[in-house]
């Protein structure tokens, strides 16, 4: 299958492009001064939380495209996206933890940030469990939909928690209305580092995507 | 704060752990649907 070949060649490029994060981050980018090098944990935890939120986002969005047109490309869509948006979760939720023990002094507080962040893997468990759970195709079609949008309005809840409530987690340093406050050459291993999870986020979802297709096909009424 | 090297290697090797595990399971399973 094309779809399922091309799946496979971008995430192969993305993981070579995560070995090339890695080098860049690793030896090419300078130490931070009160952080030490356990800030350099920064170009894999944020990228990998951007690459959870965009899943969870397109969930949600292929929900309500699926809940208007009832196509089922999108809930194949949503289903895919939701499962590797779990991996980045994981990535991102313990990536954070190993951070944060030398920084803060502590693995994990129940903050509104890390407690929303954890609410957002258990949400991906969540849908993933309920598709395993409901057997008819329409009926776990739609509420899984209902469940994508769910999370999808708990996004801005995510990104914006560090200004409503008092909180360990730093405020946003790119996403923000003003310039990014971050210099140079860590910006530039910052945004290369979103751009390889983003290739790697389409890598893993069009495989994914093609793996349902296929299992479509050997079981047309599963 | 060079101390805290362990850590940052710890993150590097179970993110690249997480989503390497996760690329080999997504292959293997595309090949026997």
């Amino acid at each position: 299958m094309r779809l399922l070949k091309t799946g496979r060649w971008i995430t192969g490029v993305g993981l070579a492009l995560l070995a090339a994060v890695y080098v860049r981050a690793l030896a090419f980018t300078p130490v931070e001064r009160f952080q030490g090098p356990a800030q350099k944990i920064f170009y894999i935890h944020v990228p990998a939380a951007w690459s959870a939120m965009l899943a969870m986002g397109l969930v949600g969005i292929a929900g309500i495209l699926f809940l208007l047109l009832k196509d089922p490309r999108f809930d194949r869509f949503g289903e895919a996206s939701a499962e590797v948006g779990t991996a980045f979760s994981m990535v991102m939720l313990t990536t954070g933890p190993i951070w944060a023990k030398p920084i803060w002094g502590t693995w994990w507080t129940w903050d509104a940030r890390l407690t929303l962040t954890l609410f957002l893997f258990l949400l991906f468990l969540g849908y993933l469990l309920l598709r395993g759970a409901v057997t008819d195709p329409g009926l776990r079609a739609r509420y899984s939909a209902v469940l994508g949008i769910c999370g999808l309005v708990l996004l801005p809840f995510i990104h914006l928690s560090v200004y409503f409530f008092r909180t360990l987690h730093p405020q946003p340093i790119v996403l923000k209305p003003s310039a990014p406050s971050l210099p140079g050459p860590m910006l530039v291993t910052l945004l290369f580092s979103f751009l390889v999870f983003t290739v790697l986020y389409v890598g893993f979802v069009t495989q994914r995507y093609a793996l349902s297709l296929l299992r479509e096909q050997a079981e047309p009424h599963a | 704060m060079p101390e805290n090297t362990p850590y940052m290697v710890a993150a590097y090797i179970v993110a690249a752990a997480i989503l390497v595990t996760y690329a080999v399971l997504l292959y293997r399973r595309t090949l026997k649907p």
